[in-house]
């Protein structure tokens, strides 16, 4: 799941310079479109959704399109050719490896894992051993047999030291993994090899993200694990050109910084893809004239009213909306001694107009967050849950309580000293609005505010990372299990901040994966983050998925991608 | 000639070597690393990634590495891409040259024929209409100008591909292929000649100004020349030799690539490479390249003095 998760960073970023673009006429437009301000956070469904009365109408359907009858074309912003799962460095070729490979384990729309190549899988009682039972008859894309004997190389390749991926497998602490990493012993004692279509693995302690991590993608054993030697995997970078595959379409043909072409994989398990063939094409960012001509048949945009107007407009786009499994936060340093006042922090979210900052200054492409986890997962919940709506008087009380009383030049100040918020945020549109507003608001609250913007991320982090700051803005990657929503809140992760209550919740969490045991565990958590407030809750982002009205099958899950539903494409 | 040539070399790779330190550690004192891209690494794997890549070595010991593999031929190996920087260049640096040689030929191309118009014409009604509109198209921001053309050829009248380099999915080959690139091509060159011609212009226009007025070019036309012979055989060829020069300069530019051109116009450039490789700290290729950029312009310059030597004898080297 991680790969995805730099991806949708980017696709943040992205989104953030598709925002930026229409920035000023964003703002203009505010003043006409914002609905009544509304004290409660809860959103009003109606509000910027695609209308009701809109039919898509075929005979809109650009030229260029309907010549195209075996190809579905989408853009994709700038995969890179590494199209090896695991061994990616940018996220798109994550998206590349997700139509390439079909994971053991997937999840459906709401996060809740679902059979792929492995049919079934058992979890012992103690949760520590999974056994997986893959489907008869597997392939991969050159006929050769897919078998348990892949499954096991694939992991173990992971364990090497000298693999320099994102770590997931590694983290879901296979008995005797350490051991294989440090030279210690041949084989990874956790991981059995019961049959050619049964496997299983233990782990060293409980963890209900180890499904879908070890269901990832399995590569084959006779190509990848041919030249492999113990402490080197340079070998692979040579094979990311020509994959040998499993999942519903192959590679065809890589031509850099222009197309990936897939061609139907007629070995794929459950049964040759609809549509012969399939590109995605490399678009930066912004894709509204390769929509609109219909040179691509996909996109998705940032869930404006402009845009939602426009696509709708165009009329043979369907257009779905979707909002985003990530959450956006305001960091607070915790090692800050005015910051580890719960009240403060309270005060400082109640004071803030989120409302007009977040939701209507982007004209309802997002919608408020509470909590660290997107409504579109199972986890989500509204009860019980302070929706901390703007209140300036409820701020100001709050703030007295703590002993931040006004001084002579209208700052608070407690013990001789001045209540400051050093803020830091990227250079972008959504942050100059921010900041614009934050000010005014804590200004009004007697909060000297001091921002700060970057316009390189990476410089934005090491600033956050050299500890100078009281806020700073973030978002998280994509996530498809609440665990993750909820991990930088314990066991000492966020600095300055412990609950010894959240560090046992968390581990009950991971050990069951009963979904409604899990809900109650989850929010609990919810609960005491949203009142001990260790980040301010932002946003969750929404777009609007458009996709040409002469394709059908498309099932939308955003967790998964549009990998999920490929398969299944056809043009009408 | 020799021994002014050996000199120039060793000054060269003395430049070079300079700004093989400066573009060194300009990236490497950046505050963020590579490893800073991923906010979901603890700082045990951090640590592991940062001594896979090299990065916790001490600077110094990173630099000699870089430099010495550099001597070698290896521009070092992308962090992000995958690949070795220099297949990468392979990759995508044609694609750049093959837009920006093509802008560029137009671009000097109009200018000479404008400026040298112009001149001739000076203070007339054309030459300030010309010099209006070269003004005019100068100053356009360059994103604006590429988008309103997208959207009033591609979008709206559907006469010209809304961007890349061949329709997506082409399966052309040969003669249909070329035909292909260059119908993609038209609109980006478009803009980049649009964007470059009125500084030429007027660089031609005023060099143009000064040789007519000379006593040569008084004595031709009293020979009874055509008025053609005289501006384009001995006016424009004295008029071109500062140009020269010009044309050194141009090296770096024909395989820098345009970044914003070629992200406009969706073109698979090394512009565009570039850009996404800074957002993520790629250090290998932003170096690779940064270097790269900087061996062509140290060669541009030489190659515009030997020219300079050879097309007018008077110039000692």
């Amino acid at each position: 799941m991680k790969k995805r998760h730099f991806q949708a960073l980017l696709l943040l970023l992205v989104l953030s310079i598709v925002l930026a673009a229409c920035g000023s006429s964003a703002t203009t437009n505010t003043q006409k479109i914002s609905p009544p301000k509304e004290t409660n956070s809860s959103e009003p469904q109606s509000e910027n959704q695609v209308s009701e009365s809109f039919q898509v109408d075929l005979s809109k359907v650009p030229e260029r399109a309907q010549q195209r009858t075996d190809t579905i074309i989408v853009g994709l912003t700038n995969p890179s050719g590494a199209f090896t799962p695991y061994f990616t460095q940018v996220g798109y070729d994550g998206n590349v490896n997700s139509v390439l490979y079909t994971p053991l384990v997937r999840v459906d729309p709401n996060g809740v894992p679902e059979p792929a190549l492995a049919e079934k899988w058992e979890i012992s009682e103690d949760q520590l051993t999974y056994t997986f039972y893959l489907r008869e008859g597997l392939k991969y894309s050159d006929g050769s047999p897919m078998t348990t004997e892949d499954v096991a190389f694939t992991w173990t390749l992971l364990h090497d030291p000298s693999y320099d991926g994102l770590n997931d497998v590694v983290e879901t602490k296979i008995k005797g993994g350490q051991a294989y990493k440090e030279g210690k012993a041949d084989s990874i004692e956790g991981i059995q090899i019961i049959d050619e279509r049964t496997i299983s693995v233990t782990l060293e302690s409980t963890n209900a993200t180890a499904l879908t991590v070890l269901g990832g993608p399995i590569l084959s054993k006779a190509y990848y694990g041919k030249d492999y030697k113990f402490g080197n995997l340079d070998y692979i970078k040579n094979l990311h050109a020509n994959p040998i595959t499993n999942g519903p379409y192959k590679l065809e043909k890589f031509i850099p910084g222009q197309e990936v072409r897939f061609v139907a994989n007629e070995h794929y398990i459950f049964g040759k893809p609809k549509t012969e063939y399939f590109i995605y094409k490399t678009t930066e960012g912004d894709t509204w004239q390769f929509i609109e001509t219909g040179e691509t048949d996909y996109g998705s945009f940032s869930a404006t009213k402009d845009n939602i107007e426009k696509l709708e407009s165009l009329g043979f786009l369907n257009l779905i909306p979707n909002t985003a499994s990530n959450y956006g936060y305001n960091m607070f340093n915790l090692e800050k001694e005015h910051l580890q006042d719960k009240r403060v922090r309270q005060a400082l979210t109640y004071g803030l107009d989120r409302q007009l900052i977040y939701v209507e200054s982007r004209q309802g492409a997002a919608r408020l967050a509470n909590i660290p986890s997107s409504p579109i997962l199972w986890s989500y919940t509204e009860e019980d849950i302070n929706p901390y709506p703007y209140d300036p008087e409820k701020a100001k009380a709050l703030l007295d309580e703590a002993g931040w009383v006004v001084g002579a030049d209208g700052i608070r100040e407690k013990d001789g000293k001045k209540l400051e918020i050093h803020y830091l945020g990227s250079k972008n549109a959504n942050t100059d609005i921010f900041i614009a507003v934050a000010k005014e608001n804590y200004e009004a609250l007697g909060i000297k505010f001091t921002p700060e913007q970057f316009p390189d991320f990476n410089t934005l982090v090491s600033k956050v990372d050299s500890g100078d700051f009281d806020m700073a803005s973030f978002s998280t990657t994509i996530i498809s299990d609440p665990s993750q929503g909820v991990s930088s809140f314990v066991k000492g992760e966020t600095k300055g901040y412990s609950n010894p209550r959240l560090d046992e919740l968390y581990e009950q969490g991971l050990a069951t994966s009963d979904i409604e045991e899990r809900k109650k565990i989850y929010h609990e958590m919810f609960k005491i983050l949203n009142d001990e407030l260790p980040v301010m809750f932002t946003t969750y982002t929404k777009s609007i998925i458009a996709i040409n009205g002469r394709i059908d099958g498309f099932e939308l899950n955003p967790l998964a991608g549009i990998a999920y539903s490929l398969p299944n494409w056809e043009l009408k | 000639m020799r021994t002014y040539l050996l000199r120039r070399c060793l000054y060269m790779l003395l430049i070079l070597f300079g700004a093989s330190i400066l573009i060194f550690f300009l990236y490497s004192l950046t505050p963020g690393d590579y490893v800073d891209n991923n906010l979901n690494l603890s700082d045990q794997r951090k640590a592991e990634l940062r001594e896979i890549y090299g990065l916790n070595k001490p600077i110094l010991e990173r630099y000699v590495i870089w430099i010495s593999n550099i001597f070698q031929g290896d521009f070092g190996y992308s962090l992000a891409q995958q690949r070795p920087v220099l297949d990468l260049f392979q990759d995508y640096i044609w694609n750049s040259f093959l837009l920006a040689s093509a802008a560029t030929f137009f671009t000097w191309f109009f200018a000479v024929i404008i400026g040298v118009l112009t001149a001739y014409k000076q203070y007339s009604l054309f030459d300030t209409l010309v010099m209006i509109g070269i003004f005019a198209a100068m100053s356009i921001p360059s994103f604006f100008i590429g988008l309103f053309l997208i959207k009033l050829f591609a979008v709206d009248l559907k006469l010209l591909p809304p961007g890349g380099m061949i329709t997506t999915g082409s399966r052309a080959e040969g003669w249909e292929y070329i035909k292909d690139v260059l119908h993609h091509m038209i609109l980006p060159v478009a803009v980049m000649v649009l964007l470059g011609v009125g500084s030429l212009t007027r660089y031609f226009r005023s060099n143009m100004l000064e040789v007519i007025r000379q006593d040569y070019v008084r004595t031709a036309r009293a020979k009874g020349l055509k008025e053609r012979t005289v501006l384009y055989r001995h006016a424009l060829k004295n008029a071109m030799l500062p140009a020269i020069t010009l044309i050194g300069f141009e090296l770096p530019g024909l395989f820098g690539g345009s970044i914003i051109i070629e992200k406009i116009f969706n073109w698979p450039g090394i512009g565009q490479l570039y850009m996404s490789s800074f957002t993520v700290r790629d250090y290998p290729l932003l170096m690779g390249f940064t270097m790269f950029i900087a061996i062509l312009t140290v060669l541009g310059t030489l190659l515009s003095d030997i020219l300079y030597h050879a097309s007018d004898p008077r110039v000692k080297l």
